[in-house]
């Protein structure tokens, strides 16, 4: 019985190291074609490098729009993070905490949202956001990616809150503090867990999001890393070495981040299960 | 008391406006004039919009390329929940047997879902490229030169690497679901069935799988949500070719609506895989949660 257990967890073992080398592949096929040269990859895609070479990271860093799109990239997750979890929050503490029969209302139309996909309104969007004057600024998606998240972020909130007792900012109250210092000094931090969540799930969406940046965003200009690869696709359609050193720059910061907040990432998905 | 209350009343308004300002103009306006655009010709430009009726949903009715693309839609859609369930519960069942290394393991066959749609579209396009990939060079190393083919240039192929490359990057979040899922089910029940000798692939399928069924809900439905949407890979691998082969609904709408500049025309098919999205998600809840119920 001991035997065959044993020989059992091998074989389970075998066939999951198995799946995984397939599944690493295509990833690790990138990271590693970004250090050759494009006569080496068109010579033999599968060989390792011969050497360590970098001069199409080189290029792309120092020759090509490529840093500013990164920067693009980054100030367009950044700041619609920081929106996002100032805004939805604020929504649900209010929806969560108020007895006014309106605040349902409110709850049931935001919810309505998440039904709503993209595709169905993104055409008329666009002249929106020339009225607005949002169209070719950054600030054109970030507006876009906050109030799209509203539906899905204040379902999240409102459902944690209920387990936040009231008790805590009762006592503030009583203690003398605004309707605005609890919520920022004491509701805020209490939600974390809730936020992190936020955090990882729409942070990810907006990093790798193409259709909003390359429609929104002015032509000609850089837009973000996405796009960037993507039209790299079309122009340097030859060379091969451009695009596997732009897409390597942009797993490895994926990779990083993940590393770092794995628990995150999974406790985000288990939420973002129940929107289903 | 009363000023109380007043005051409390101000606060909550004060807290709710951003998020409801934001949501109302920036999702449901535009929603709301997606549906009135589609009853219009309107080009995208012009300020004259013509009032056409149900001519765009009449033309939808009757277009060949529209119904080749709701065909390939919902054989994308089709395929691509049937096997990325598949995968993500043989996937989970893996991670949850394996003895070694199980985060590890958790982490590699997660990884791709972190990607964007473009930069594995584009690492799929290079290994299936028909003269320097990785897949047709291989096949060569192993004698099978005979199967090379043309994976994203022949119209038979190009949506099958779609569907692939697709279950490659999507599997593992479904994997995490259902991993969720069989930590929830109790040891003793499996336990039991062995005693009584019942042998690995019966314990599953009377006994791991049926109680499953919850995150099997959750993941057919956010799969089939999100297979009905798909595009960033489509733009990259094939740009709906060879031909018309690969272009779905979504791919048509971007199409139409921005290249063609025909908007009126365009948010009318986005009405059509709003609704379309909207049906077969109510039916499909309804089904799967009847199942739940008699299991």
């Amino acid at each position: 019985m001991e035997k065959r257990r044993r020989f059992h967890d091998i074989l389970i073992f075998a066939v999951t190291l198995a799946v995984a080398i397939v599944f690493f592949f295509p990833i690790f096929f990138n990271l590693m074609s970004a250090f050759k040269s494009n006569p080496e990859i068109m010579r033999d895609a599968i060989a390792f490098p011969k050497s360590f070479y970098l001069d199409s990271f080189k290029y792309l860093l120092t020759e090509t729009d490529f840093p500013r799109s990164i920067v693009n990239s980054v100030i367009l997750t950044a700041v619609s993070i920081v929106f996002m979890v100032l805004v939805i929050p604020m929504a649900g503490y209010a929806i969560e905490r108020s007895n006014a029969k309106w605040t349902n209302y409110a709850f049931v139309y935001f919810l309505a949202g998440m039904m709503i996909p993209f595709q169905a309104y993104m055409i008329p969007l666009f002249k929106e956001m020339k009225m607005f004057g949002l169209y070719g600024h950054l600030a054109g998606p970030i507006v876009v990616y906050v109030s799209g998240s509203v539906g899905f972020g204040a379902l999240l909130y409102t459902s944690f809150l209920k387990g936040v007792p009231r008790e805590i900012e009762e006592s503030a109250e009583i203690d003398g503090s605004s309707k605005y210092g609890i919520f920022f000094r004491i509701v805020f931090p209490l939600l974390g867990p809730c936020t992190a969540s936020m955090v990882v799930l729409n942070g990810l969406g907006i990093w790798n999001d193409f259709l909003m940046p390359m429609l929104v965003l002015p032509s000609g200009k850089p837009k973000t890393m996405v796009v960037e690869i993507f039209y790299y696709v079309g122009e340097f359609s030859s060379r091969w070495d451009m695009i596997f050193a732009g897409t390597a720059l942009s797993i490895v910061p994926i990779l990083i981040v993940f590393l770092l907040l794995q628990r995150y990432f999974v406790k985000g998905i288990a939420t973002g299960a129940i929107k289903g | 008391m009363a000023a109380k209350r007043k005051s409390r009343a101000t606060h909550t308004l004060v807290f709710l406006i951003p998020a409801l300002a934001l949501y109302t103009l920036f999702v449901i306006a535009p929603t709301l004039s997606s549906a009135y655009l589609s009853f219009t010709s309107w080009d995208g430009v012009s300020t004259k919009i013509h009032f056409i009726g149900f001519d765009n949903f009449a033309e939808i009715w009757n277009s060949e390329r529209v119904r080749n693309a709701l065909k390939n839609t919902l054989i994308l859609t089709a395929v691509l929940v049937v096997l990325e369930n598949a995968a993500a519960i043989a996937l989970a069942m893996l991670v949850d047997q394996v003895r070694w290394a199980r985060n590890l393991f958790r982490s590699v066959f997660y990884f791709p879902v972190l990607l964007s749609g473009i930069v594995m579209g584009f690492v799929w396009t290079i290994i299936l490229n028909y003269n320097f990939g990785v897949l047709n060079q291989l096949l060569d190393l192993i004698g099978l030169g005979s199967l090379k083919a043309d994976w994203l240039g022949s119209p038979r192929f190009a949506l099958v690497s779609i569907i692939l490359s697709t279950v490659w990057k999507q599997a593992g979040y479904y994997m995490i679901i259902y991993l969720a899922g069989l930590q929830g089910i109790p040891q003793e029940l499996t336990e039991a069935a062995a005693i009584d000798g019942a042998g690995r692939w019966q314990q599953f399928k009377s006994i791991t799988f049926p109680l499953l069924a919850g995150s099997l809900t959750v993941c057919s439905v956010l799969s089939m949500i999100s297979s009905l949407k798909i595009f960033d890979q489509i733009a990259v691998m094939t740009d709906g070719g060879p031909g018309f082969a690969t272009e779905t609904l979504t791919y048509i709408v971007y199409k139409v609506g921005f290249g063609e500049l025909r908007q009126g025309f365009g948010t009318a098919m986005a009405m059509v895989l709003f609704l379309l999205i909207l049906i077969i998600t109510v039916i499909q809840v309804k089904l799967l949660r009847k199942r739940e119920v008699q299991l």
